[in-house]
């Protein structure tokens, strides 16, 4: 072997390469992988330099987070105030917060810290349904500040919550039944504005908006920083309209050697023509670098099913909420699907209700018929609500799936009690269903809408439980660890059409490990969450994770 | 805070499902643009105008030799349209296009809130010859049917792709749903100019012919209503809701109990707004409300009762100060 070749040695290697399981040795060279085997079949003939810092370890395949959002990036330069856990882009845990109290006394915390005393204070990440439903009020919000504007961005990125004088300067300050500035039990405003007549004049008396700021060289290191903390080596930034600027900011950080992650942005369909967008894809495609990956379009079909904006099939919302929002019409989505089909651009496809997903399935089927492609590997993302059939025809079309696992935890209650009811929130992403009709299948986080961590989404399909502990067609649809390790690494690199180069520790593949402290098929499988990450290996260079 | 009545910009919003002709009226009134319009399109590939109209054309904002203008929505609505109102020089009226599945209502509440704005129209442009399967369409009918539901204008288009029977069909199932709704059947070539802020509804029964965009006065009713006093906030709430679908629109001066200024009352079909009354605002009354209702407007007798109901009683019409001191607390703790 050559000079420059590097063998790391490890406590065990789980290679995610079914022909090959399992290893102690690996050997690197220029970023990438030369050989995978034993001491004997590596070192001991070739007489290579070992680099043993990983003895005491457990190396796996870089984790592939197949939908996520750079968003996540962003969302860390303001405080969270979400009900769960999150660990930091500097590591540090942050702790979930259990009631208003708590939120009122972290927002004076960050209110306290700021310097500019005209600087509104941003925060994000709440869920009434996640604190036994209660609202955040403009009196709550007023006991931080009464001078600067507060606006707490929910979960879904749909609904925010401001203090009084944010009404005040918006003039929302008065009675009106205007949808979107909701009412309290007073009748007074309650502080809560949603849709997009609120959002605008809010923003605009705020002078910012938070969520459609530009794109920043620290956000995308915030992403990066959170993935090595996750043991994320390969990232979606799963829709994105990718402006100038934003293309800018990824080239410049995807040719940096210390940036410890490859980048694989969506183009957003919705903010281009299908001719625009084909030919910005191909434009794009020809500055892939190692780490950046341009090539992929993502379409949204409906909304949420929480948000009751998801598109269901009859018999509908289990608690007769009306049905849901198109995003794109049924009858332009086969167009928009064969313009990127025929082009041989590979779709991701959001639909979260059965009925999107339906008429997503109907339009690739025309596409396939009008203009047969092998391998497209189209995949719906969330897909939650599929059942059998749908996945059957996913097969037949030769699609793929990505399954929104972390679902099961953060909203299964919901979905079990208000939106589906119990049957179909026993197979809300129905990983195995997925594995018995051969859908090939990842599973993800949609980080920051939950947090980023696959081997949390893997807990999650391996123990379908819910926040509260209620345990969601665990017989039928569960995976088993080995399945869902696959799930977070061959499986949704297969998904990105990046499989053969990432997904798997073998010879000719980036040398992408995750660190871990120990063996997840070892492991309990409801410690499978709880495994301690060291840190990333991306391209041969070792990453150790940040810690705070 | 608050832009002077005569200064707020008008906004029309064009909604209408896939097809229907929007982005053809769009185009219309672009190129026949009588003042400076700014339009927010969602395609901007769709948008057909002569080169020669072109004054210049960047990519996301064309500018015409007629001094409109047309920005695409697709870097972001909120930005573009953000954009427009931090113009240097206010456009005289700002036509958006709703997405063909969207609802067109959510845009023009942006009107309603946003205090350099006022709402003039929302426009549904439906194809006569698609309208009635859309309606009951499986995948996108209650979509469809919830574009009508608060519109101020119908234009039946494409009416000469149909004899009269299947126009007078199509006309039928729309007024089915909004039968108060004013329905202009309309064709490519005979879209009608933008509608002047003062669009009106017809009852079903109501003649009107093709192309006929102004309504004879008779077929609408009056309704003044003048009072000393002020409202409580919550019955004022209650009594809007009970005043009766015949009338639809309300605007005017009145006072709120515990404000310090007067307030504007705007009121269209079910949905009204109370904002600071602009200071060239100035009535004799403390209220001063003038209504239009169709030709099936309940007396002015009963209407004046719902209002009253909401009605301080002389004796309270002073709130003590503890009150005002109360209501004011409720916004400035």
């Amino acid at each position: 072997m050559s000079q420059d070749t590097i063998v790391f040695s490890a406590r065990k290697i789980v290679t995610m390469n079914p022909s090959r399981p399992s290893a102690t040795h690996v050997a690197v060279q220029n970023g990438r992988i030369v050989a995978v085997g034993s001491f004997a079949e590596i070192v001991a003939t070739s007489g290579a330099k070992v680099d043993d810092r990983f003895k005491d370890k457990v190396l796996l395949p870089g984790f592939v987070e197949g939908h996520s959002h750079i968003m996540e990036g962003m969302m860390w330069s303001l405080p969270y105030v979400g009900a769960f856990d999150r660990r930091s882009p500097e590591g540090k845990l942050v702790q979930g917060l259990p009631d208003i109290d708590a939120i009122v006394a972290r927002l004076q915390e960050a209110e306290a810290a700021m310097t500019d005393a005209e600087a509104p204070l941003f925060a994000w990440g709440f869920d009434p349904l996640h604190i036994g439903s209660v609202s955040l009020t403009r009196q709550d919000l007023d006991r931080v500040s009464t001078t600067r504007p507060i606006m707490v961005v929910h979960a879904s990125f749909h609904i925010s919550n401001v203090n009084t004088i944010v009404l005040q300067r918006a003039e929302l300050d008065r009675t009106t039944n205007i949808s979107g500035v909701v009412m309290g039990k007073d009748g007074e405003p309650s502080g809560e504005v949603q849709g997009i007549a609120a959002r605008f004049r809010v923003f605009r008396v705020l002078g910012t908006n938070p969520l459609s700021g530009n794109l920043t060289a620290d956000d995308v290191n915030r992403y990066a920083a959170s993935s090595c903390i996750q043991g994320v080596t390969t990232i979606t930034d799963l829709h994105n309209d990718l402006a100038d600027l934003t293309i800018e900011v990824y080239r410049a950080a995807s040719r940096r050697d210390d940036f410890s992650v490859r980048l694989v942005p969506a183009m957003a369909s919705v903010s281009h023509s299908p001719e625009q967008g084909v030919e910005k894809i191909k434009t794009l495609k020809a500055s892939n670098n190692d780490k950046l990956h341009y090539g992929i379009v993502k379409l949204v079909v409906d909304g949420s099913i929480q948000g009751f904006t998801a598109r269901l099939r009859w018999p509908g919302y289990h608690n007769g909420a009306p049905n849901g929002l198109w995003y794109i019409a049924p009858e332009e989505l086969p167009s928009i699907v064969a313009a990127y089909h025929n082009a041989g651009i590979q779709l991701h496809i959001h639909t979260n209700g059965d009925e999107a997903t339906e008429v997503a399935l109907d339009a690739v089927e025309a596409a396939q018929i009008a203009k047969p492609r092998p391998d497209h590997r189209h995949t719906l993302q969330h897909c939650q609500m599929a059942d059998a059939a749908q996945f059957k025809r996913m097969k037949s079309l030769g699609m793929c799936v990505n399954l929104f696992s972390n679902h099961i935890y953060y909203w299964g209650d919901s979905h079990y009690e208000l939106t589906m009811g119990p049957e179909r929130a026993n197979r809300l992403d129905a990983t195995g269903t997925a594995l018995r009709v051969g859908v090939p299948f990842a599973i993800h986080s949609d980080a920051p809408v939950t947090p980023l961590s696959p081997l949390f989404t893997a807990w999650c399909a391996v123990n379908r439980v819910s926040s509260s502990g209620r345990v969601l067609g665990k017989e039928t649809e569960a995976l088993t660890v080995e399945q869902a390790l696959a799930a977070i690494t061959i499986n949704a690199a297969y998904t990105l059409k990046l499989d053969h180069i990432v997904g798997s520790i073998e010879a000719g593949k980036y040398a992408d490990f995750a660190v871990l402290d120990e063996d997840p098929l070892e492991v309990a499988p409801e410690k499978l969450k709880d495994i301690a990450i060291w840190g990333t290996v991306v391209g041969g260079h070792v990453r150790e994770a940040p810690r705070a | 805070m608050t832009a002077a009545s005569s200064a707020k910009i008008p906004v029309t919003v064009v909604g209408g499902f896939l097809g229907a002709g929007k982005t053809t009226y769009l185009n219309h009134l672009l190129r026949t643009g009588s003042a400076r319009y700014a339009v927010l399109v969602n395609d901007f590939g769709a948008v057909n105008i002569d080169a020669g109209l072109i004054a210049q054309h960047d990519g996301t904002t064309m500018t015409l030799t007629n001094g409109c203008v047309c920005c695409s929505i697709g870097g972001g609505f909120l930005d573009t349209l953000g954009r427009i109102l931090d113009d240097a020089i206010p456009f005289d009226h700002i036509i958006i296009e709703a997405s063909g599945v969207g609802d067109p209502w959510r845009i023009a509440e942006i009107a309603l809130v946003e205090p350099s704005l006022r709402l003039n129209a929302v426009i549904v442009v439906a194809d006569a010859s698609r309208i009635s399967k859309l309606l009951i369409d499986s995948h996108v009918g209650d979509t469809v049917r919830g574009q009508f539901d608060r519109c101020s204008l119908v234009l039946l288009n494409k009416v000469d792709l149909l004899n009269r029977t299947a126009a007078d069909a199509a006309r039928a199932t729309v007024a089915a749903l909004r039968p108060d709704i004013q329905i202009i059947e309309t064709t490519e070539d005979t879209l009608p100019v933008l509608p002047d802020g003062e669009v009106k509804a017809t009852s079903r029964f109501a003649a009107t012919a093709v192309n006929d965009s102004v309504d004879h006065e008779s077929a609408f009713h009056r309704w003044s209503y003048r009072r000393s006093g002020t409202f409580d906030r919550g019955q004022l709430t209650a009594a809007l809701a009970a005043l009766p679908p015949q009338l639809l629109r309300l605007k005017g001066q009145c006072r709120i109990a515990g404000d310090a200024s007067p307030a504007l009352l705007q009121m269209v079909g079910q949905d009204w707004a109370l904002t600071p009354a602009p200071a060239d605002m100035t009535a004799q009354n403390d209220i001063m409300l003038v209504g239009v209702g169709t030709d099936a407007l309940p007396d002015a007798a009963a209407l004046d009762a719902i209002l009253d109901g909401a009605l301080i009683q002389v004796s309270q019409t002073h709130p003590t100060t503890a009150d005002l001191n109360r209501r004011h607390a409720a916004f400035t703790l």
